[in-house]
């Protein structure tokens, strides 16, 4: 088993040995970052290989301080990022009623009444816009000026995108508790 | 649990495993990539082998060339792969389709005049020129037909006669053929009857690649021309004769325009229609409203509102003729903008006119075929600031004699068009300051 120093010193000189155990270390990790940003798994897979052709290409950038698996999703990150900015135009224009939501209702969750699988339907289910917000935010722990920029947005447009998707997310999880206790588990 | 820690717990970590074909298909990404990013510091075993197959190929283009033809030029494969920089060019033989767009029509109103598909093979028209152009726009048909007076059989001729005799016209007291026409517009289509009797076969050439050896075939002519058409029939003892005839084909004159603007607001409007038509001498515009004209680019007032479809009928010099109609694409409509800037000097109460709209101070829809409809403005809380049932009357910006901040409003619209079709729309709409 190779350390991240060797695979990152083989993938640095282009090794394709190393490539290889760089991609199948992480790249159940990296596409689950991809997942979050994609509206479906095509989607994302699409963006992970573009993610490991630049993490193959600029391995050399990674400097060796900090985490190299914080670094690898960052490049992920970005690469969602790309990829939004590419595809902007092929978005269609989301309806009114999508983000008309009442905010009221249960405002804390069970962490184990979700998997992982439902949360990430409901994540591609989110209008693309809402998604870039809500990961970049919640989850990547972006400051919204630093997610307008990345978007190219209003500080302003990132804070009400989030509330609302929030908002969407809470709606749905509902929905999904509500299904769940009305059909409960019968083995 | 709040939602975010709720991702962020469950996410941040997650694991999704790739479709296998991801990996494979990285790998063959990475392998091009690095191929065309050649660094010589990084040589490896792909340049190499690159470089061998480029050789390799060099090398045989060099032999194989001299070999044949010599017109080809080796590739310079050695000069590409000096460079630090390189990049490599690849010529592959690229098939172009032009499409002919439909530029601002609808597409329906080209669906009449499309030619129906006809399959056989294309050729070039025929360069044979005409032996005697007057006598055949006199006469309509001119057969340089040659019969044989001395050859026992009446129709037959040696097979040794003088192609040259045949193609002058030579003796022409006889015809084989007859055609159902001699000239006509494209796709012109014409039946050929053989008249000759006492024959074992028969070959129609027909001027454009095509042939035929039926006694009385059919064809079309669907590139403009002047065709010779040339009727061989075989005897069993050998011998031949053979008879011409000249068909023209008369270009098809296209029928083609635009109208601008599409969107005309009465009275004020004048509709200008842009002639694109080819091969045509003669026009007719039907404007839907009962008028017509014969004008190259009529120009048009329309005495009452509503949707016109517009019809356009060329001719040819040879009296052949096209025509095209814009249909209105759609009767029933209602869209509205999704930003104005209210006049700041204080309400003006939502009506507008064309002039107010180029400023675009009013929030109102564009709209066609309405009946009856109700607008509805709410702010970012949910507060109703503006009611609407008349399209004639839209929003200012003001609500309650102040006008409203800027920023985004939530519109909603609903009602019926004449066709009692109900619509309901909703969207937002951004209140600008100038």
């Amino acid at each position: 088993m190779m350390s991240d120093r060797q695979i990152i010193e083989g993938c640095a000189k282009h090794e394709r040995k190393a490539q290889q155990v760089l991609y199948d270390k992480y790249s159940r990790f990296l596409l689950g970052v991809c997942l979050r940003y994609a509206r479906d798994k095509a989607e994302a897979e699409d963006i992970l290989q573009d993610s490991f052709l630049k993490i193959f290409f600029n391995i050399k950038d990674f400097s060796g301080t900090g985490s190299f698996i914080g670094w690898l999703r960052k490049v992920a990150v970005n690469t969602a990022i790309t990829h939004y900015h590419k595809n902007l135009k092929y978005r269609y224009h989301i309806e009114i009623e999508e983000y008309v939501s009442v905010e009221t209702g249960v405002t804390s969750f069970e962490e184990d009444f979700f998997t992982s699988d439902e949360l990430y339907m409901v994540l591609n289910e989110l209008p693309t816009g809402y998604r870039m917000v809500f990961n970049l935010y919640a989850v990547e722990g972006y400051k919204h000026k630093e997610i307008a920029e990345i978007l190219g947005i209003d500080t302003n447009t990132s804070k009400s995108q989030y509330s609302r998707a929030k908002a969407v997310i809470r709606d749905k999880l509902e929905k999904l508790g509500k299904l769940r206790s009305s059909y409960p588990e019968n083995g | 649990m709040s939602i975010r820690e709720l991702f962020r717990q469950k996410l941040e970590n997650a694991e999704i495993i790739p479709d296998a074909s991801v990996s494979l298909k990285l790998m063959r990404k990475l392998a091009r990539r690095e191929f065309l990013r050649f660094n010589p510091a990084r040589f490896n075993i792909y340049y190499l082998g690159g470089i061998l197959v480029a050789g390799i190929t060099a090398s045989l283009i060099l032999f194989s060339g001299s070999d044949k033809s010599g017109e080809r030029s080796p590739l310079p494969v050695s000069g590409e792969f000096s460079k630090t920089d390189s990049t490599i060019y690849i010529n592959v033989p690229v098939e172009l389709t032009v499409t002919q767009k439909s530029d601002k029509l609808n597409e329906n109103a080209f669906e009449s005049i499309k030619n129906k598909p006809i399959i056989r093979p294309k050729v070039e028209p025929g360069k044979e020129p005409a032996q005697n152009i007057e006598s055949r726009e006199n006469n309509s048909v001119t057969h340089t037909g040659v019969n044989d007076s001395f050859s026992k059989k009446g129709l037959f001729t040696e097979a040794s006669l003088d192609k040259n005799k045949l193609q002058r016209g030579f003796r022409t007291d006889e015809v084989l053929f007859e055609t159902s026409a001699t000239k006509g517009c494209t796709p012109l289509k014409i039946r050929f009857y053989n008249k000759s009797n006492s024959y074992d076969s028969c070959r129609w050439t027909f001027g454009d690649g095509g042939y035929s050896n039926e006694k009385n075939p059919e064809w079309i002519f669907d590139v403009e021309g002047e065709y010779k058409v040339v009727l061989n029939v075989f005897g069993s003892d050998g011998r031949r004769a053979t008879s011409s005839s000249v068909i023209t084909v008369y270009p098809k004159p296209l029928a083609r325009f635009e109208i601008a603007p599409e969107k005309a607001v009465l009275p004020e409007d004048e509709i200008r229609f842009f002639n694109y038509s080819t091969n045509a001498v003669r026009f007719k515009w039907d404007f839907g409203d009962g008028s017509t004209s014969e004008l190259f680019e009529p120009l048009h007032k329309y005495a009452k509102f509503g949707n016109y479809n517009v019809g356009l009928v060329v001719s040819s010099e040879y009296g052949c003729s096209d025509s095209l109609v814009a249909f209105s694409s759609s009767e029933y409509f209602i869209d509205f903008p999704n930003a104005f800037i209210p006049n700041p000097e204080g309400p003006i109460g939502g009506f507008y006119s064309s002039k107010s709209d180029e400023a675009a101070q009013v929030f109102h829809p564009i709209f066609s075929g309405v009946s009856d409809y109700q607008l509805k403005i709410f702010s970012k809380l949910g507060i109703l600031i503006f009611e609407s049932s008349d399209t004639n009357i839209g929003w200012d910006g003001y609500f309650n004699g102040q006008l409203s901040n800027p920023g985004v409003y939530i519109w909603k619209a609903r009602g019926n068009f004449r066709n009692g079709k109900p619509f309901i729309k909703m969207g937002d709409v951004t209140l600008l300051r100038n």
